[in-house]
């Protein structure tokens, strides 16, 4: 069993250890922490967090395009730690995961990975 | 003749119902960031009430996370013949959780409570549906649309409860080639159902991408159901008249053939009817013009995300979400609406920022309207994710409720002035209103066979 370490920023920093098979939605509310979810499948981006430092497997989540994963986006009810991880939780992590589109068009790489294009060089 | 099951015998006899004195509304906390339940709020619109304009109870769902949106009756006038039926129990989907709340409003219509909750993963298990919205009886049955399968991929389909709300399993014997579902209504006497199309739900949850609109990724087909085979047997292909048609709505006479839809994106009211010789036909009779914003590059669509017929059959109103105005058509020749009444609350375009002193974060959405057509209640969320990129002020302000006046006669509106409820006041923080009903029925539930 491998354990990482998770650090919330938005939370003082406070750390906790979590195993890599186990969603860290699960994962962290087991141990108090206070987090909004939805679907729990990784489809509705309720659950969303911004990943500042680290690596996860979130491989089964369908609800990021790819603007909001390149800002760090993971969805907590899929995501898996692959290294320690910090992160911010919780709205107050969710200033770039919403635009207005008639304001903020995507390009079309930015779109969700299933039918991004390739970035045009 | 006198009858002891629920409803009205006719639209005409609804019309003559007493007025409404309460309504009950649901208001969400998913995705506002305050760690609470979704809630039915009971709201006094009892104009001799001490309360009235007030929310006078809040029953909270048992879990975080639902989002509930849109809700039904267990039983409507479909049953009014039936004296072992009775209009008791509101049903409360949560799109996001999938549970159904069904909440018991008769014991005490200002304080109803939790009857009974039909656990999401076993809906899941049991039927591979996600994503509950539209609720209608069904005689002495329940069904329910779905927009996906468990795993939040489209089309999922309907599901059946027995009337102890018990699953029966999927409705359905066939979805056909549709590729989307969202809203249906039914007319038992030509036995016809029309179902529309939204997105799946792993599309829609996270937010509106505009973008994946042209890859296909919402609807714009409308499908016509033999409703006795269970079975879709026609589908009209709308193309960009009908980007995300949304609500649709029969004419309450029995009789009628006469339907409408919403295409929210393309902001468009779609018309069908079955012509003299048999066949069902469509058109497109109201079309709302795009509005440049100042300092936008693209154009803003008005939205329209609802739409409802008065008990009459006279007026069809309507909503531009991202405009701001709600709108009245006289339809009394369903091919030539014409525009009756207009009133701006809130909205993107700054036409009306406060309404009766309130500063409105949203714009109308969501409306429900008496039975005698004079008063119809209109709420300013969509869906937390689609508030959240298109008005993410509603955060701090929540949601609110107002109350337009209607000249079911004459034609016209005009917003109550002595009506406002303001859920950016409540308790636990501001929360988001959004479908309202009323305890006898209403405007968007009864069905006549």
């Amino acid at each position: 069993m491998t354990k990482h370490t998770v650090t919330i920023t938005n939370r003082s920093n406070t750390k906790y250890e979590v195993d890599s098979r186990r969603p860290l939605l699960d994962a962290l509310r087991e141990q108090g922490v206070d987090l909004p979810y939805g679907c729990k499948y990784g489809g509705c981006i309720t659950c969303a967090a911004k990943l500042t430092d680290g690596k996860v497997d979130q491989k089964r989540q369908v609800a990021l395009n790819n603007r909001q994963l390149s800002f760090g986006y993971v969805i907590l009810c899929v995501a898996r730690a692959k290294s320690d991880l910090t992160l911010e939780i919780g709205v107050e992590s969710h200033d770039k995961l919403y635009r207005n589109p008639f304001l903020d068009p995507l390009k079309q790489h930015e779109l969700k990975p299933d039918i991004a294009t390739s970035e045009e060089i | 003749m006198e009858c002891c099951g629920p409803g009205y015998s006719s639209p005409q006899e609804a019309i003559k119902a007493p007025n409404e004195k309460l309504l009950y509304t649901i208001a969400i906390y998913t995705g506002t960031g305050i760690q609470k339940p979704d809630y039915l709020a009971t709201v006094d619109v009892d104009p001799e009430s001490p309360t009235y304009s007030q929310v006078i109870h809040r029953l909270e769902m048992p879990g975080i996370g639902d989002e509930l949106h849109h809700m039904g009756w267990n039983a409507c006038s479909s049953c009014h013949d039936d004296s072992s039926m009775s209009r008791k129990f509101l049903i409360l989907p949560g799109v996001r959780s999938n549970n159904l709340h069904i909440v018991d409003t008769a014991t005490d219509p200002r304080a109803p409570r939790l009857h009974k909750v039909v656990d999401g993963a076993e809906i899941k298990g049991k039927a591979d549906l996600s994503g509950p919205h539209t609720v209608h009886c069904l005689g002495s049955e329940i069904i329910i649309s779905f927009l996906g399968n468990a795993k939040g991929e489209a089309p999922g389909g309907y599901l059946q409860l027995d009337k102890d709300f018990n699953i029966i399993g999927r409705w359905e014997n066939s979805m056909g080639n549709i590729k989307f579902g969202y809203d249906f209504w039914y007319q038992p006497r030509h036995n016809i159902m029309v179902s529309s199309e939204w997105a799946a739900p792993n599309t829609f949850m996270p937010g509106f991408d505009l973008e994946e609109v042209g890859h296909l990724k919402y609807g714009r087909e409308l499908h016509f159901w033999d409703f006795e085979k269970k079975k879709p047997v026609e589908s009209f292909y709308l193309g960009e008249d009908g980007l995300l048609p949304l609500e649709v709505k029969f004419h309450h006479n029995p009789d009628s053939t006469h339907g409408f839809c919403g295409a929210a994106l393309s902001t468009n009211v779609i018309h069908w009817w079955k012509d003299d010789t048999g066949n069902w036909k469509w058109e497109k009779v109201i079309d709302v013009e795009n509005e440049m914003h100042p300092e936008w590059p693209i154009p803003l669509p008005g939205v329209m995300s609802a739409i409802l017929i008065s008990m009459d059959d006279k007026y069809l109103y309507l909503n531009n979400w991202l405009h701001g105005d709600m709108r009245q058509y006289d339809i009394s020749d369903p091919h030539n609406p014409v525009l009756t009444g207009q009133v701006f609350m809130g909205g993107l375009l700054g036409k009306a920022p406060k309404v009766n002193g309130v500063e409105v974060a949203g714009g109308p959405q969501m409306f429900q309207l008496s039975l005698d057509g004079k008063r119809l209640y209109v709420t300013t969320s969509l869906f937390s994710t689609w508030d959240n990129q298109f008005y993410p002020e509603i955060r701090e302000k929540g949601g609110v409720m107002v109350q337009i006046d209607c000249d079911p006669v004459n034609g016209g509106m005009k917003i109550n002035p002595d009506f406002m409820v303001n859920f950016g006041e409540e308790p636990n923080g501001p929360s988001r209103c959004h479908e309202a009903r009323y305890p006898g029925g209403d405007c968007t539930s009864d069905i006549w066979l």
